[in-house]
């Protein structure tokens, strides 16, 4: 979308502010209003600001770029604002306005790097790693070349939080997955977010053809953005794909409803989830890992406050986890003290930016939970399979 | 004005984060989601505590430079836009509820608490009271919605929201902090009086006579039980009546009237909405029953509404907004007329034909204000915000309002500056002299929103 393209829209907002609540008004629910508390920073500031610039009543400007960028884009806005024609279009152009930064030669020099890194051949990651064709993961767990399922872990699972990567392989092996990895390519989710998007649809391209030649019919990931990028963004950037999409919450539902697996051994925790954006109002999926966490035996799972549609963003998202690196973490303390009410020792996402974020503000501010991911917790139960079909 | 020293001298007193005077944040504050022009704005500063807004306005007064208290800035007619530059103080961040007083029914609170956090916080903490608020955005601040005569929610009961205040500290031009209400006397912030009511003073008075740092309102029981009955009528001239009649039952909370083109069915009518409480639903029942009667004695029929009229009715607040969308344009401003009930027939006539001279189809409304004491008419004109001739066409509809409701009798609320002046010319001279003696001997150098309530030209 560019902004050329919202001409009708743009003008609609009435800055009432509802977009700055949760469902009940109890709380601010947006994380840069939340900050700077100027109404420029909320959903509607920023859509003035934008109408302002289209009609020449304001000029590009590094404060202007700032304004934009220092959202996360979770949603919330898109999530209560009441003009229902066309309150899903906030996230979409505020990105649009990136890229209009971004040709305007106003992008931030820290996001900017999650261009050149990705766009690196050595990386084509945002997190200037030598890229991994995978091979080796290939080889350790003994993959085939050619499978019906493929696992796209993303940058974040490969290169950062790799128990993640590793418990979801484990996971799959376990679970008689007849899967395969590619050799991947950034989503392109961190660009597309921050407004770069100049190569994102041949990454896209190369990575639908990759999974192609794996022969594969259905991916899985365990990342709510690639999940969120593949079953959204792709079509918006008119690329085209006929395999099936899971993210791995809804695979581990999907094989509980059919009775393929069981959980046989227990997890004594009281455990709360927090919603990722990518995946919760992004994507619509907040029931379905609920579901698993609650088929857990032993589990004493607990909700947060503001939860599924309401829930508070971790402060990873839009960009701003590498341009704002410490309000970020400030972003998950808050979260984190809001899992504190709910008595919960574990605090558990289904993300790896959300428990990158949260697992840094624990650290840094020794919130004593352990933050981990709902595949990880899999990772640590007997599990039974029964005649799974799905291993074809 | 040395702009630079200024913004130090405010960074110095809130922070560095939270006094501005970027083009961008000058930009926002210099308008607001109504159709009057933008108007420059110098600075924006958020203050934490009544010290720090104290020491803006020892500064503002050394250097001269205009006040501007903002809450949610939802007025519509541009109240919170500075006439003559100087700082905007928005006052969000002075966000604490201080004190619920079950027993004496108010909440004390700071003025940047929303209308939507106090609802929130008394649902779940007091789930048995209710915060009267406004029809505008929860984002609409408790002391904005008071501090301009506000009403809405339980007007038809218990007045106007102005009427709701108990006391208020405030602090005046000279940096005094000064304490109103029973508050000046007893540490308990319950009633206005009985002492001499300097309270009134600060209302409708758009910031001109200080800045409100707390503020005690009261609040209210809640009933168990909740609804709407919906009804028609085509004669408006049955207006009185029926209203004088349905406010002799004591078991209204709220009356809501409207006239609008749109949906078709409604084309011709006059509908209301009348909302009715009780303990239990065989209550309900029978209230309904004796409303039906009323509204058929009186020219009018009961209607079953579509549930999602219902819904979008019963809700806290309503999604009042969504009149800015009705030509796809954004925008929306109307005016508030305090109008004696005599004359809403004929409001409601020519209402409607200064809409449709405009090319804007009508949308009337009116709510009950404490029985048939008061009514406020809504005479509201959507327009297309980048549409700067439309813009202006819905300020000439509103200008032209601003006539009918003074020849009629009534008193433009909240009005814009062209409304502030047409009220002025036909004020009482004397009360407009004792009205400029007091600001002149509270705010000796004019820095308190100068030029609202004012007759200079701006």
């Amino acid at each position: 979308m560019a902004l050329d393209d919202i001409k009708h829209i743009i003008h609609r907002c009435f800055r009432c502010g509802y977009c700055k609540f949760t469902h009940s008004y109890s709380e601010f629910n947006c994380p840069s209003y939340n900050k700077y508390r100027f109404e420029t920073y909320s959903a509607g500031g920023r859509m003035w600001l934008i109408f302002g610039l289209m009609n020449n009543e304001l000029q590009w400007s590094d404060n202007l770029a700032n304004i934009l960028y220092a959202c996360s884009t979770c949603g919330n806005c898109v999530e209560n604002c009441r003009f229902v024609k066309f309150n899903e279009f906030w996230v979409d152009i505020i990105e649009a306005a990136r890229a209009e930064a971004v040709k305007n030669g106003f992008c931030p020099d820290k996001q900017k790097n999650l261009l050149e890194r990705t766009t690196n051949p050595e990386m084509f990651n945002p997190y200037a790693e030598p890229n991994s064709d995978n091979e080796e993961l290939k080889k350790e767990y003994n993959l085939p070349d050619k499978a019906e399922w493929v696992y796209f872990i993303g940058c974040t699972s490969n290169y950062r939080q790799k128990n993640l990567r590793d418990s979801t392989l484990r996971f799959l092996k376990k679970a008689k997955i007849d899967f395969t990895l590619i050799d991947e390519h950034c989503c392109c989710s961190p660009i597309i977010r921050t407004g770069q998007i100049s190569p994102v649809k041949d990454f896209m391209n190369y990575n639908v053809e990759k999974i192609k030649e794996a022969g594969a019919t259905k991916v899985i990931t365990s990342c709510a953005g690639c999940y969120r990028t593949l079953k959204n963004d792709f079509e918006k950037f008119g690329v085209e794909y006929d395999f099936e999409l899971y993210h791995t919450s809804e695979l581990v539902k999907k094989l509980l409803d059919e009775d393929k697996l069981k959980f046989t051994s227990s997890y004594d925790k009281t455990v709360t989830y927090h919603d990722p954006c990518h995946l919760g109002r992004h994507s619509g999926i907040y029931k379905i890992p609920r579901e698993v966490y609650k088929k857990i035996p032993g589990i004493n799972f607990v909700e947060m406050k503001r939860n599924r549609e309401n829930a508070y963003c971790c402060g990873a998202g839009g960009g701003v986890k590498i341009g704002y690196p410490d309000w970020s973490v400030e972003i998950s303390k808050e979260r984190l003290e809001e899992a504190k009410e709910t008595g919960a020792t574990v605090v558990s996402s289904t993300c790896p930016f959300c428990r990158t974020n949260l697992s840094d503000a624990n650290d840094k501010f020794d919130m004593g939970f352990e933050v981990i991911d709902l595949i990880e917790i899999l990772d640590k139960l007997d599990i039974e399979i029964i005649n799974n079909e799905l291993k074809k | 004005m040395n702009t630079d020293q200024i913004l130090k001298d405010l960074q110095n007193i809130v922070g560095k984060e939270f006094a501005t005077n970027s083009p961008e944040d000058l930009y926002i504050y210099s308008q607001d989601p109504g159709a009057s022009l933008p108007r420059p704005v110098d600075f924006v500063v958020m203050p934490k505590t009544t010290e720090e807004v104290q020491k803006i306005v020892k500064l503002a007064n050394e250097e001269k430079i205009p006040l501007v208290p903002m809450g949610g800035g939802l007025t519509l007619s541009g109240l919170i836009i500075p006439v003559r530059g100087g700082i905007v103080l928005d006052m969000k961040r002075m966000d604490q509820i201080i004190e619920i007083n079950k027993l004496s029914r108010y909440a004390l609170i700071e003025p940047g608490v929303s209308t939507g956090q106090l609802l929130a916080y008394l649902n779940e903490h007091h789930p048995d009271l209710q915060p009267a608020i406004p029809d505008a955005p929860p984002s609409a601040t408790i002391a904005g919605n008071v501090l301009i005569h506000g009403s809405g929610y339980l007007s038809q009961k218990y007045g106007d929201h102005g009427a709701m205040v108990n006391g208020l500290e405030v602090v005046l031009a000279s940096g005094e902090v000064v304490k109103l209400g029973s508050c000046a006397v007893s540490h308990y912030w319950f009633a206005r009086g009985p002492i001499p009511d300097l309270v009134g003073l600060f209302l409708s008075s758009f910031g001109t006579m200080g800045i409100v740092t707390k503020l005690s309102v009261q609040i209210f029981p809640k009933p168990k039980f909740r609804e709407i009955v919906f009804g028609l009528m085509k004669d408006e001239e049955n207006i009185p009546n029926l209203l004088l009649e349905i406010t002799t039952i004591d078991f209204i909370e709220d009356v809501l009237l409207g006239k609008q083109d749109k949906p078709e069915w409604m084309k011709g009518y006059i509908f209301f909405m009348v909302y009715i409480t009780g303990d239990s639903q065989e209550d309900i029942d029978v209230k309904l029953k004796i409303l039906k009667k009323t509204y058929r004695k009186n020219g009018a029929r009961y209607m079953k509404a579509p549930q999602k009229m219902i819904d979008l009715y019963i809700e806290k607040p309503i999604f009042a907004s969504g009149a800015a969308d009705f030509r796809k344009g954004g925008g929306f401003e109307y005016v508030g007329a305090n109008m004696p009930l005599e004359r809403i027939p004929e409001a409601y006539r020519r209402g409607a034909e200064i809409s449709r001279k405009y090319g804007i189809p009508p949308t009337l409304g009116s709510r009950l204000i404490g029985q048939t004491h008061n009514i406020v008419m809504f005479f509201s004109y959507s327009f297309n915000r980048a549409d700067p001739d439309d813009m202006q066409n819905a300020r000439n509809a509103l200008e032209e309002t601003n006539h009918l409701t003074l020849e009629l009798g009534g008193i433009p609320w909240k009005g814009e500056l062209g409304a502030q002046k047409l009220v002025l010319k036909k004020m009482d001279p004397n009360y407009k002299k004792m009205f400029f003696n007091i600001r002149q001997m509270l705010d000796p150098n004019g820095i308190m929103n100068p030029g609202n309530w004012s007759e200079e030209e701006n």
